[in-house]
Order: C-alpha cells, then structure tokens, then sequence
C-alpha cells in the first residue's frame, strides 16, 4: 500500500473549495452579462488532479487516489461554423436591406399610388393628361384663355419633372454621403480589430484567453460581414520563443462571380495588420488587354496600367486618372497600429562549397603551419630504462613500448615520440613522418618563425642514454586566410509586388546565401463586385444604370451592369422622357409655312404684327438684303425694331443691317454710319435704337411694317428649353426642362397650324390642325431609345409606349424590383434570424442552465468545506485523541 | 434548436412581436386608407392598371367637356337653324313672315298692288336668315367653319360672302383652247391672242352657224357683217367651233364676238381662285376629340373617323356656288335676285312675261334650296342627337372606369376589419405570452 499524506486530503479539499469558487465566480459572470451585446458565455475547464509519482517498492495492495479537483481554464463557447454561416447571411441581409431601403426612398419620389387628386391620379402622371386636356380645350376652342392653360400645364409640367429630378439628385447626393459615412464605420471597425487582435495576442502571452476582447472582436466582425461578405481564419502563428499564438485573418468572401478575379480575396485583416478602405477621386485607367498570366514582360498585356500618352505602365502613378465615377474601392496596404507595413520574408539558405567561395567570391583559404623534428641518433640505453615523454613514463624492453633496438631507429623512435607527445600542446597535432616529428598548426593563419613551437622535449627519468632531435628542416610558415569578398545585398523588384534580396551569411565558420523572398502587401483597387453586402448595394444604388450602362461598362467592368437598377437609372429614366417628350413637342411646334394644299408657300407679304400672329419666326427667316421691303429690322434684345421707309439721307443702305444680325454684328454696322458709341451690349442696343430712330426706326412702326418673306418660311418655335431663359433645346433633361423664353413671354406660342389658306386671304382662326397632332401626341406609342441619352448604351428600347405608360413602366420596374428586394431580405433574414438564435443556443447565458449552475457550484463548494471539517477531525482525533490507552 | 437560452428566448420573443406589431399597423393602414395597396411595390400589376383605368378616367373626364361644348354649340347653332327653318317655311308660308309665302304671293299676286313690300320683305327675311348664321356661341361664331373668330358671313353691295369669298363663286365658262387653258383673244383686231389677256364667257350663247354668217356675207354684202373671231388677220381664217362652243378646225360654227360677253384674264383668275377658296371651305373641318378614339396614321395624319367635326359650315345649309343655268343656289343671293326682278316692275303694274318666268323659276329655286336646307337642318339635328348620346355614353364611361378602378385599389372593408381585428387578436396574444415568458425561470423558485 502506497503511503498516504498526513495532510494530502486538505489539499484534496482545498482544490474543491478553488474549484467550486471559479465556477461560482464564472456563474456569476454569466448572469452578469446575460443582457451584454455578443457576450459569450462561459465555463471553467476542471480536471481532475492526480499526482504522478510511484512507489518506491510496487505493492498489490496500492490503490492511488487522486488529488482532487483542478481548473486549468476557462473558456467560451461557439461555433465556429454558425459564425461562418451567419456572417455569409447577415452580409446578403446588408445588401438587401440597403438595396431595399435605396429603392423605397426612389418609390418615395417616384411611386404616385395614392397620391394626387381622387385618391390617387397621381401628380406627373395627371400633369400629363392635364396638358393633354388644356390641348384638348384648346383644340376644340382656341382662345387666349386656353392658350395660357396649354402654357401653364406645361409649365407645371417642367416643374413635375425638375421636382422630381432634383429629389432623386438629392437622393443621390444623400446615398453617396451615407456611402462616405459607411466607408469611415467599416475603417472603424478594421481598426477596431486589428487593435483587438495586438490586445487579444497580448493577453494571451500573458496567459489570458481575453475572452470578452473576443467577444467584441466578434462582435465587430459581425458589424463588418453587413457591410461586406468576409471569410475569417484562425491559424497559429510563432510568437518566438516557441510560443503559438492565434492569428485571425479576414479576407473579402470571393463574392466576384468573374473566377478571373482575384481581387475579392484581398486581405483586410492580418493578424496585427490591418488595411483601410477608401474611394479615391480619381483612378488609373485601366489597360483592357492586362493579362496577368502573361510572361512577356515588354508585352502590351503585361500592363496594368494606361499612361496619358497613351504608352503603358504598372505604376499607378503614372497612369492618366480618371474620375471614379463607379466609386470604385481602394484598400490601402496593410499597417500595423504603429503605422509599421506588413512584410513576409521567406529567405532560402544554401552553403557556398569552397571552391564557389574561391572561384565566384575571391576568397584565399588559409593553410596551417607545419614543423618537423628530426629524431637523430639514440644511443645508450638498457632495458628496464624509463623515459618520460609528454609526462608518460616509457619502459623500454621487450616488454616496455619500445625495444632497446628500435630506439636507435628514428622512424620508430619518431612514431614513439609522436604519439606520446600528441595532446600534450595546444595548438598543434603531433604525428609521426618518416623520422621526423611534425608538429601541424590546427588553426589557419600566419605563423611566424618566433612563434615557432619548442621543439619536443622528453624527461630522462632512470634513463642515461641520448636521444637527439635535430631542428626541423622545412619549416613551413603559412599565410593568412582572406574572407570571401560577398557584394552589398541586392534587391530585385519581381514586378508582382515582391522583391528579392540576396545576401551572404557566415554562420560556425560557414558561410551561406541567403535568397529572401520579401512579399509587401499591396494597394487593391477592388473589381465593381468583390464586394458584398451593404457597402455594395449602396454602391449599386450610386451606379447602376441598368438599360443605360454602357457597352464599356459592360465588357470591361460588370457584364451584368444592364439587369441592375440604381438611382441613375430612374434618373435617366425619368430625363429620357422628359427629353423625348421635349423633343417631340418641340418638333411639332416647328415647321415652315403651308399653302391650303399642303405645298411650301413661295412667299407672303404681310405686317410683321400679322406674319407674328400666324406663328412665323421672323429670327429664323433667311431674308437678306432688302427682303424686307423697303424697312430693315435689327433683332436685338428679341424685340423687333423697323421703319416704313427710308428716311431722307439715310445711310441704312450702307448699314445693311439685316434681321439675322446679331446685335453686335448690327451694332459694327451702325457704328460705322455714324451711331453713338458704345461698349456693353446694353449700350450697344441703345446706340442702335437711337440710331435707328434718328433714321425713322422705331417700335410704334416695326409691327406695322410690312414685309414678304421667302421660303421656307419657318415657323413656330421651341416649346421646352433646357432653361427658362432660353431656347436652346439641346440637352434637354428631367431636372432642366422648361418652358422656352420665347414661349413664356409669348414670342412663340403653341401653332395651331402651319397651312396659310390663300395667301392668308381666307382666315382660318379655329382650325387647329396642329394642336390635333399634339393632342394625339399624348397617346402616341414611341419607342424610348437609351442611345438618345446615352450614346454608348448597351439598352436599344427601354420602353414602348405613350408618355404615360412610360412613367407608369418606370414606377412598375421600381415596383418589381423592391418587391423582389423584399422577397431576398426576407427570406436572408429569417435565415439570419436562425442562424443568430442557434448562435444564442450554443453561445447564448441561460439564467436556467446558470442557475443549476450556481447551485451545483454552492454545493461543491460546501461540500468541500464539510470535507476539509471531516479531514480536520479525523486528524485531530489521530493527533489529539490516538494512544491513550492505558494512561 | 438544441438549447433554448433566456437571451435566445428573449430575443425571439422579441422580433415576433415587433412582426406582430407590424401586421397590426399594416392592417390598420389598410382599413384606414381604405386601399388593397399604397404602392407599385406592394401589387405592381394592379398599379399600372388602375394607373392605366385612371387616365382613361381622366381622359374621358376631358373628352366629357369638350363633347359638352361642341354640344352645346351646335344646340345653340340648331336653336338658330329652327329661327331660319320657321322664315324659310315652305309648307304653311306666311307673306311678309317667310321667304316662300312672300315669293310665292308676289308671283301670285295679279295687280301687283304690294309687290315693292313684298320685295323689302324678301330682303328683310333674307338679311335675318343671315344675321342668324353669324350668331356666337361663346366668343365663337357658330357657322363661320373653322373660323370661329371672324363673322362668317358679310354683304357688301348687296353681295353675300362667306369669310370674305363670294357665295356664289363658280369657275367661269370661257372659251378654251389647246391643253384646256382659257383662249385668249385681242378684242380690238378679232383674233385670237397667244398671250391675250381677255377671254370670251359662255361662247354657246355667241355663236354662229358657218352658214348663218355665209348668208349675211353673202346675201347682204351692205348689212354690217358680225365679227367673228379670227385665227389670224392674215389669210383671215376664222375660228371655227363645235356646238359646244369648242374651237374645232371641222366645226360648223363661228364665234360672234359683237354678241360675244368677255371678262379680262385678272376677273377669271379671281373667279376661279374664289371657286377653289369656296370648295376648300366647304370640305373643312375642325377634328376634335370627343371620344372615338382620336388618332393619327402611320403617316402623321389624323384618322377623320376617329374625330369629331366640330365646325358647322354655314354654307351648308343655305348653298353656294351657281346651277347650271348660272343662277345662284344660295338662297340669300337668290332672295337678291328676285328682289331684284321684283324692283323692275313698279305696284300695280304686271310682270313681263320674262319676268315672272324668271321670278318663277327662281320661287322653285328657292323651294329647291330651302327643301336642301331642310336636308341639312335635320342632318344636324341627327348630328346634335349624336352628340347628346356621346356625351352620356362619356358619363356612362367614366362611372365605369371609376367602379373599375376603385374595384381595383378600394378594399372590401369586411375583409380589412376581419384582417385588423385578427391582428389586433395576435398581437394581444403575443404581449400575453411575453409575460409569461419574461417571468418564468428556476431563479424564481430559488429560496
């Protein structure tokens, strides 16, 4: 039987108390963060303790016990699995609830349901038909009153649209700053981590799990998978001194469908390094043909990069930037807190032999130095004699180390001596040559001549014969050893974003090269769709232009750029229809003059103020000299000014100012016959009135005048402009449109028909010909062409339709798309939902489980204390109450 | 799930009830909007329809009032046309009252003795009719085509026009020549002129027979000989015609040209420019829309069946233009014409016989004309009965686009409170579970 501890049970107790208290305190710590955000719950890791030392003598009847209970640590619990799971989740719940959020805030401006008189006609939507009743008014009654109705629909109309426009540019402008905004959170919480990760690393050389900096390391990294999808690694990495510590990595989760793309496995995290990410201004222009697989160096695919010259380059710097407008994300290399790059050497040793050291680096070897001693002639002695060599005594007979006969033989004598002598002096090995005794240097290097060794020496003891060394006759002196001449380390740029050093080591009298292969991290320009989540869908919100992406956009930045649907698109969207709608308009208020037979008139005669009333665009006639009668007329701040006749004397022949002059060209002309001087343009117009009516021009008459244009007599004019201004109908956007200046102040008006019935001798004030065609117009069935907005659009027919159900299509796409933004976040969110409470499952603090728990634990401990109360009685009956028999 | 955990619980406890919480709002949205759904997202297709039943509402709504007031202009037009209908009476004609009973007692009387009332009469009913067609409806003549701004009709020197062209404009009769172009003749030599810019009317009435002309020639070489129109001055050839009065090299006919009536180049031009003016006005139209689908070709040009004319064309109804016997149709221009015979002859003195065969011809042209007026009269009774049924068929419509769409959006309400009241059911039901889930665990049974 073993021997059993007087005191080992206290111990045995001891621990129990020790263990029963840390499970009471981790209890506790439980309940107390039962309602902490991403707390993990946790549980003490409890052994039990035997001690391992055996018995001197084994004996049957040993029964080892153990030595109570041992916690060796406390730990938490997760699934590592569900963590993967729910991160790939909750960065699909991100992008759908940001893509949904983006495309309810469109609905907001766009989506007319229930909104608008009755309930529900909408606002644009009944705007357009109001324009389409004021025409219909003005069809079947053409008046003033109706003509100003027309002009006011459309002016609400332009309003509609510019509302509209400006809400989602705001919409945009919002998007983008939440965009700016979600940047600084996501380099937030990568700070975050990689400063968790250097706390985490910290404790845990120090021997703490750091369990709760864990917990906000998860914690964070959840907030990170909704704006982005992740991939997350633990590995063990050398601490030094043969210490493993955890190493987490995050990665961007391959989210690019392209498999050429490799861009969306960038790391974000690496251990004690973390990246930032960014949307830089501008960015490189990109070389279409890089191929990163191609060899040749000199190569065009070979190229990242496009320099404004047009030559190629790998060097961002270099490159011709470009707006990005795709908001593009960069990341940054990876630092450290301290602002220290990341940096992976992997150096390769290889042994240089000597001939390499000698032949490649100019190294001289160094030689040894070697004496020799010749042993002379040794006479005299007897057996039975000792001598002593090297502090040996030597016998010599027949049955000592040498005869009484060879110790006249030198060579014999030599190898006797040598090899006694061996050992005995530093720095040099003793071997036997011939006669000769060499004495061979073990070091390299120079030797010199005083330093020579004293040659060998021997003891006669009871020896009386002679033994005689003679100096050594070929010294050899050696010569110093020369190192190997290495070149400075040399580093070598691979063009792939690793170097390569090479350098020479010497390490116990070797020497090495050292190939290290140094791999930077380096700055990522991420691909349109390496990333998932929230962060994207805003981006997609910011970008996409669906039908009217271009073909570039398509082939070289995402081929599925067409299906997607952001606020550009209903942007562009909403401007093609305001500009189809603008165009069309325009084109029916534009034409020349008729005859009743629908013939181009040669020419009419009549008062300005009657040719004005028929819609005739005096601007636009292509009179010259004369072409108006007797009168000349000068367009100069869009009023009309004009004579009856010429005046006596006047010079306006010479001045030739015409209708189509421009003010200044009016103005040259003038000047030159005598008007007034004149700098701005405003003096300039009443240098030319003064003028003109100094010559009997002037606006009482100009309307009376009459004049006979010349086909083609245009008229009309622009109903819409891109600015209420002017007229110039180029460009014509939802957010610019307007009623044209001519039309507002009533220059142009809307033509009721382009026919003038016999020369205008037959009035026709009701017929409204035209007003028809714009009223049918209405309903008309147009194809919208994205290339008439976007040249390079990859969409050749958004739409088909009328105005109406144009608009209507575009709220029926806004429509489906959140629908079935609704349908993908509910279904990843029940998911998430799932996958978070079969986190809280394993992870989760059940007041239950800690309960049972905290009871378990109270009893462990109070029974460990009856247990020490048991011991310390029984040791107290052995010590106090044992023996006392018999007293 | 393996382990069911206070937190978990709670958590699931909570996102039920705020799902439930929403469904409670969501029903109650509804019962209080009263609408299946408040955006495109929630019901995508139904949106675009009733968006589409909308502005067919809305379009109906416009159409109703332009019908209306075409409508009304063409009651207001027929409620003129009856006051014409009652002074052109042909059936119970009063004299002194209407144009048939003044004209025919005028042709009837035998002294004469009130012809010169009779005639001031004529003129009178005649101006009335006209003042009657240059009645407003609005600020828009009604009878002036589309021209609504200007008086129609007009008289000057006893003359009618229509928006400044007259009535009874007809291309003259004039003698052709080759390609079909008027034969201009030098009226001072007698020969027909390449470039003359005189031309001879209605050459039927001014020609003679080859052997007529021979026999004044030849018989009676002293009486003056009529001249006749000449290729050429010299040989002198006549000009010979058919009995049309068509120049013909083998035509047994001469053209008197002392008998012979003549009108200059400028007088025919306008004549016949004024012809043209009067038939592009009687085939004008103002197309508006009213309902029936207003819409263009493939060629930009609007579809006539699609389209109401709105214009009423006073011409119409009272003629234009000349018969063949060169009388006007009009009835104004006819009144004018008799007033005119009836002028030649004082009170109480008979008719010529020329004269009443003329007057009489004219009472039956007149008759002629008003029976045509009376074929107008009802078409456009027909044509405002049209309107009316058009616009209640357009009240009919929009009624039943407003069901069709409010069919569409409007909620059945019983439906909705059900659906209201089973929410709020639900959600009181999960705020009682969480009571109990919040209270219950074994630290409550702890001593």
């Amino acid at each position: 039987m073993g021997m059993i501890g007087t005191f080992d049970a206290f111990t045995t107790a001891r621990l129990g108390i020790y263990a029963a208290q840390h499970g009471l305190r981790v209890t506790g710590n439980n309940i107390s963060n039962i309602n902490t955000a991403g707390y993990t719950r946790q549980r003490i890791d409890q052994v039990s303790l035997k001690t391992g030392a055996s018995d001197m003598y084994r004996s049957v009847y040993d029964n080892h016990v153990g030595n109570g209970a041992l916690v060796t640590g406390i730990n938490q619990i997760r699934d590592p699995y569900l963590d993967i799971r729910y991160r790939n989740t909750s960065s699909d719940v991100g992008y759908y609830d940001t893509m949904l959020d983006g495309l309810q805030q469109i609905a907001s401006i766009l989506d007319e349901v229930g909104k608008g008189e009755n309930d529900g006609d909408g606002l644009l939507y009944a705007q357009l038909l109001e324009l389409s009743d004021a025409l219909r008014q003005l069809d079947e009654n053409p008046n003033k009153d109706n003509d100003n109705l027309t002009r006011a629909s459309a002016e609400a109309l332009a309003a509609l649209f510019n509302t509209y426009a400006g809400k989602l540019e705001t919409l945009r402008k919002n998007t983008e700053e939440g965009f700016q905004k979600d940047i600084v959170s996501v380099n937030e919480i990568l700070t975050n981590i990689r400063d968790l990760n250097e706390s985490i690393r910290d404790n845990e050389l120090q021997g703490d799990n750091a369990l709760e900096l864990r917990d906000e390391r998860n914690r964070q990294i959840d907030k990170l998978s909704e704006y982005m999808h992740i991939r997350v690694e633990y590995t063990m990495e050398d601490a030094g001194a043969g210490k493993q510590v955890e190493k987490l990595t995050i990665r961007l989760g391959n989210s690019n469908p392209d498999p050429a793309v490799t861009t969306d496995s960038s790391v974000l995290i690496d251990g004690l390094f973390g990246t930032q990410v960014s949307v830089p201004k501008t960015l490189p222009k990109t070389n279409p043909a890089y191929d990163p697989n191609e060899t040749n160096q000199a190569a065009v695919e070979a190229f990242r990069y496009i320099k404004p010259d047009g030559g190629f380059t790998n060097d961002p710097a270099e490159a011709e930037q470009l707006d990005n407008d795709n908001y593009i994300l960069h990341l940054s290399k990876l630092y450290d807190r301290r602002g220290r790059e990341w940096e992976g050497r992997t150096p390769t040793y290889q042994q240089l032999t000597d001939a390499e050291l000698v032949k490649d680096y100019g190294m001289v070897l160094g030689q040894k130095a070697v004496f020799k001693f010749d042993v002379g002639a040794a006479t005299g002695w007897n057996e039975g004699d000792v001598i002593r060599i090297g502090g040996k005594d030597i016998t010599i007979g027949a049955n000592g180390d040498i005869t009484v006969a060879d110790m006249a033989d030198p060579a014999k004598l030599a190898a006797l001596v040598a090899k006694n002598l061996n050992g005995t002096i530093d720095g040099y090995t003793i071997t036997a040559d011939g006669g000769s005794v060499v004495y061979t240097a073990t070091k390299s290097g120079l030797v010199d001549a005083a330093d020579k060794p004293a040659g060998p020496t021997f003891d006669p003891g009871t020896a009386t014969g002679n033994i005689t060394f003679n100096e050594g006759t070929t010294p050899f002196f050696g010569v110093d050893a020369v190192p190997p001449k290495f070149p400075d380390p040399v580093t070598t740029d691979n063009g792939d974003g690793t170097q390569t050093i090479v350098s020479f080591m010497q390490s116990a009298g070797k020497y090495y090269k050292v190939t290290t292969q140094v791999e930077h991290t380096s700055e990522v320009t991420l691909d349109d769709n390496d990333i998932h989540g929230s962060l994207q869908a805003t981006r997609e919100l910011l970008t996409e232009a669906g039908s009217f992406a271009t073909k570039d956009t398509v082939a070289n930045v995402d081929e599925n750029a067409a299906k997607k649907r952001g606020i550009p698109y209903y942007q562009k969207t909403l401007d093609l229809l305001a500009q189809k709608f603008a165009k069309e308009y325009n084109k029916l208020n534009e034409g020349v003059m008729l005859d009743q037979d629908g013939n181009e008139v040669e020419s009419i005669t009549g008062t300005v103020e009657d040719l004005k009333n028929l819609g005739v665009r005096l601007d636009q006639a292509a009179n010259t000299d004369g072409g108006f009668g007797d009168g000349y007329y000068v367009k100069a701040d869009g009023t009309y000014m004009g004579t009856t006749a010429h005046y006596p004397n006047c010079n306006l022949d010479a001045a030739q100012i015409k209708l189509t002059d421009t003010v200044d060209e009016a103005y040259a002309k003038a000047a030159a016959n005598g008007a007034a001087a004149a700098t701005t343009r405003e003096e300039k117009i009443a240098a030319l009135k003064a003028f003109m009516s100094q010559h009997g021009v002037n606006n009482d008459n100009a309307e009376k005048e009459t004049i006979t244009l010349d086909k083609p007599i245009q008229m009309g004019g622009p109903l819409f402009s891109n600015r209420n201004d002017g007229d110039d109908t180029t460009g014509i956007t939802a957010s610019n449109i307007s009623v044209s200046h001519s039309w507002s102040i009533g220059n142009v008006r809307v033509v009721p028909k382009f026919e003038v019935l016999f020369n205008g001798d037959i009035d026709h004030s009701t017929q409204n010909k035209n007003v028809g065609h714009m009223l049918s117009m209405i309903e008309k069935s147009l194809v919208y062409d994205p290339r008439d907005l976007v040249p390079d659009a990859v969409g050749t027919k958004l739409f088909e339709g009328c105005f109406n159900d144009m608009l209507s299509d575009a709220c029926t796409v806004q429509g489906n798309d959140q629908r079935v933004q609704n349908i993908k976040l509910n279904t990843s969110y029940t998911s998430l939902i799932d996958l978070d409470t079969s986190r809280e499952g394993v992870s989760g603090v059940d007041l239950n489980d800690e309960t049972m728990n905290m009871m378990q634990y109270q009893k462990a401990y109070s029974a460990a204390c009856r247990l020490m109360t048991a011991i310390d009685e029984a040791i107290d009956r052995l010590i106090n109450n044992t023996g006392l028999a018999g007293r | 799930m393996i382990r069911a955990t206070t937190g978990g619980v709670l958590k699931s406890y909570r996102r039920n009830l705020m799902n439930s919480f929403i469904n409670v709002n969501k029903s109650r949205d509804t019962v209080l909007s009263q609408r299946n759904f408040n955006s495109y997202a929630e019901d995508p297709v139904s949106a675009a329809r009733a968006f589409k039943l909308r502005k067919a509402r809305m379009t109906v709504e416009s159409q109703y009032a332009v019908c209306n007031d075409v409508h009304r202009k063409f009651q207001t037009g027929w409620n003129s046309l009856e006051s014409i209908n009652k002074l052109i009476d042909t059936e119970n004609g009063e004299p002194m009252k209407t144009l048939s009973g003044t004209s025919l007692t005028m042709l009837n009387d035998p002294t004469g003795d009130a012809r010169e009332q009779l005639t001031k009469a004529l003129d009178q009913i005649s101006q009335t009719i006209i003042q009657n067609l240059n009645q407003k409806y609005g600020e828009n003549f009604i009878f002036s085509g589309a021209d609504g701004h200007n008086v129609p009709f007009e008289i000057k020197n006893d003359k009618l026009y229509y928006r400044g062209v007259p009535v009874d404009a007809a291309v003259p009769t004039v003698v052709k020549g080759a390609g079909g172009a008027p034969m201009g003749i030098d009226p001072a030599t007698g020969l027909v002129a390449a470039n003359g810019t005189t031309y001879v009317k209605d050459p039927s009435s001014a020609l003679i027979k080859r052997s007529d002309f021979d026999d004044i020639v030849i018989n009676d070489p002293t009486a003056t000989q009529p001249q006749i129109l000449k290729k050429n001055a010299v040989p002198g050839d006549p000009q010979r015609f058919n009995e049309k009065g068509e120049p013909d090299d083998n035509g047994d006919y001469y053209l008197n040209l002392d008998e012979a009536e003549t009108m200059t180049q400028e007088e025919y031009e306008t004549a016949v420019t004024d012809a043209k003016k009067l038939k592009y006005l009687m085939n004008e139209k103002q197309l508006v829309d009213i309902g029936l689908g207003f819409q263009e070709n493939e060629n930009g040009k609007l579809i006539e069946s699609s389209a109401y004319n709105a214009a009423l064309n006073g011409l119409t109804f009272i003629g234009y233009g000349l018969d063949s016997d060169g009388d006007p149709k009009n009835i104004y221009s006819l009144v004018q014409k008799m007033k005119e015979i009836g002028s030649r002859v004082k009170d109480g003195q008979d008719w010529t016989k020329a004269d009443y065969d003329e007057f009489d011809a004219l009472v039956k042209k007149l008759e002629k004309a008003s029976s045509e007026f009376k074929t107008e009269f009802t078409n456009m009774g027909a044509g405002t009965q049209k309107l009316e049924n058009n616009v209640e068929l357009l009240e009919d419509n929009f009624y039943n686009l407003q069901e069709q769409y409010s069919d569409i959006e409007d909620v059945d309400m019983a439906d909705a409170i059900t659906s209201f009241i089973w929410a709020q059911y639900c959600y009181n039901a999960a705020l009682k579970v969480g009571n109990s889930v919040l209270s219950e665990s074994l630290m409550d049974y702890l001593k």
